[in-house]
């Protein structure tokens, strides 16, 4: 038998989450998914390595203007796909498609704020300039070089007005497989 | 390692739904994230909840502590480590410095911790406001609402009562400004150590189905009025029997042929190394 990957369901799952929480837990730090990445195939093994660690048939996700990928995460994952409003994951490849994402994810409720979207985005790394940022998980304040993207990713964020607890929660990732996380409740200092 | 298992015990449906629920508790600090809590081979409220996360988060590459009241020995640290090595193979240390996941039953060690170690906290109540109302529906509604006017009140009528705030362990913190959230059974004494820490710090009810986080760097203050503040135990002029110790948590030992009570530290790990220095 002919596997399309050599993703491994237990162990390379572990280290990817392992990755996944230490980027959680500590906002604004790049980690790598790297190795995980590299035993997946087409031409977005990384978020398919997230998509693999995260997603099963009890939950759902989107991939807007992206059916490739889609179709790829719906085949390793059993996962389904779902509108941007409903999917607990939204896959985010095109900068373009940033906006719509961004405003239509779920945010939850205030009595169920995990009922939340998290937004894995493609961060090209393009444009990189110097961020603060400030909130749990940082000690004091961070200085860190965010894309054109993610600085996007995060004013749309904000345009939002979530009231937290509800919130929205983001994961930069980049073509070389590493990447960073910020959670709805680190904020990123005005310039 | 016992290969009839799967690696860490659980399927990895019940992993994946356990991790999604860290990373949620790790983005909302202090929320109580539910998840579905799996059968084990342990009776809930045995640590049901925290060996479930430890389970989730362990590999190969990790070393485990497990304590329990602060003592490496005990009955419940030694099964739960037993159990542990037995579907993950993984080596286990005493040594709180060795350690990368460490599985604690109500106490956080007395050397602090580093960012790159995560302390795993078993819960039996995580819920703080359930003394102060039994349906779960309306303690999800009062955290909805930041209605924390019981819990407030409670403390009040300890003070008027007593003369001071009784609560001994499970004291409530607030966590961000935000949530009031129960730090399971720690004394006083430790509560400290959960404000602006280093580690991650992660909670699991097994039985109440409930999974919450205060990640590193994270406001955690205990509740205290601007006029009464917070106390932790006082163990002034007393000292450690076996290491002398006098700035750990002591435990209270009473002979009662003789009448003489004894102080030592909880934390066993912690006082077999001073004593080894």
């Amino acid at each position: 038998m002919k596997k399309l990957h050599t993703f491994d369901e237990v162990f390379d799952s572990q280290k990817t989450f392992r990755a996944i929480l230490e980027a959680m837990a500590n906002p604004g730090r790049r980690v790598s998914a790297a190795e995980a990445a590299g035993k997946l195939y087409g031409e977005k093994p990384a978020m398919l390595a997230a998509a693999m660690t995260l997603l099963d048939n009890s939950v759902c996700f989107c991939c807007p203007g992206d059916r490739a990928l889609e179709e790829q995460i719906h085949l390793l994952t059993h996962s389904a796909a779902a509108d941007l409003s409903r999917a607990d994951y939204l896959f985010v490849t095109s900068p373009s498609r940033l906006p719509e994402a961004v405003s239509a994810a779920k945010c939850g409720t205030l009595e169920n704020p995990h009922l939340s979207a998290t937004l894995i985005i493609a961060d090209s790394r393009e444009g990189e300039e110097d961020a603060v940022l400030f909130g749990p998980g940082i000690a004091g304040r961070m200085h860190v070089p965010i894309s054109r993207t993610a600085a996007e990713a995060v004013r749309l964020r904000d345009a939002r007005r979530d009231e937290y607890p509800e919130g929205i929660d983001l994961l930069l990732l980049s073509p070389d497989g590493t990447f960073y996380c910020i959670p709805r409740l680190v904020k990123r200092e005005e310039a | 390692m016992n290969d009839n298992y799967n690696y860490a015990f659980l399927d990895e449906g019940s992993k994946r739904e356990i991790r999604r629920s860290v990373l949620k508790a790790v983005a909302i600090p202090g929320y109580q994230v539910p998840f579905g809590s799996r059968e084990l081979p342990i009776g809930r409220g045995w640590g049901t909840g925290g060996i479930q996360l430890t389970l989730s988060l362990i590999g190969p590459e990790d070393t485990l502590k497990v304590i329990d009241q602060g003592s490496d020995e005990s009955v419940n640290a030694v099964n739960i480590k037993k159990f542990v090595k037995m579907c993950t193979g993984v080596p286990c240390t005493t040594r709180t410095q060795d350690a990368t996941i460490i599985q604690t039953r109500h106490r956080v060690p007395e050397i602090p911790l580093r960012n790159d170690q995560i302390l795993v906290l078993q819960v039996p109540t995580p819920e703080p406001l359930r003394i102060v109302e039994p349906k779960e529906e309306v303690t999800k509604k009062m955290h909805a609402e930041m209605d924390y006017a019981g819990i407030w009140l409670q403390l009040y009528e300890s003070l008027v009562k007593y003369g001071k705030v009784t609560i001994g362990s499970e004291y409530p913190c607030t966590v961000e400004n935000r949530y009031i959230m129960n730090p399971s059974p720690i004394p006083k004494f430790d509560n400290p150590k959960l404000h602006e820490a280093e580690c991650l710090y992660l909670f699991g009810a097994g039985r109440e189905k409930k999974i919450y986080a205060v990640p590193p760097h994270t406001r955690v203050v205990s509740l205290a009025f601007d006029d009464v503040p917070f106390e932790k135990e006082d163990f002034t002029g007393k000292k450690c029997r076996l290491c002398g110790s006098t700035d750990t948590y002591l435990d209270e030992i009473y002979d009662s042929a003789t009448g003489e009570r004894y102080y030592q530290c909880s934390d066993t790990s912690y006082c077999k190394e001073v004593r080894s220095r």
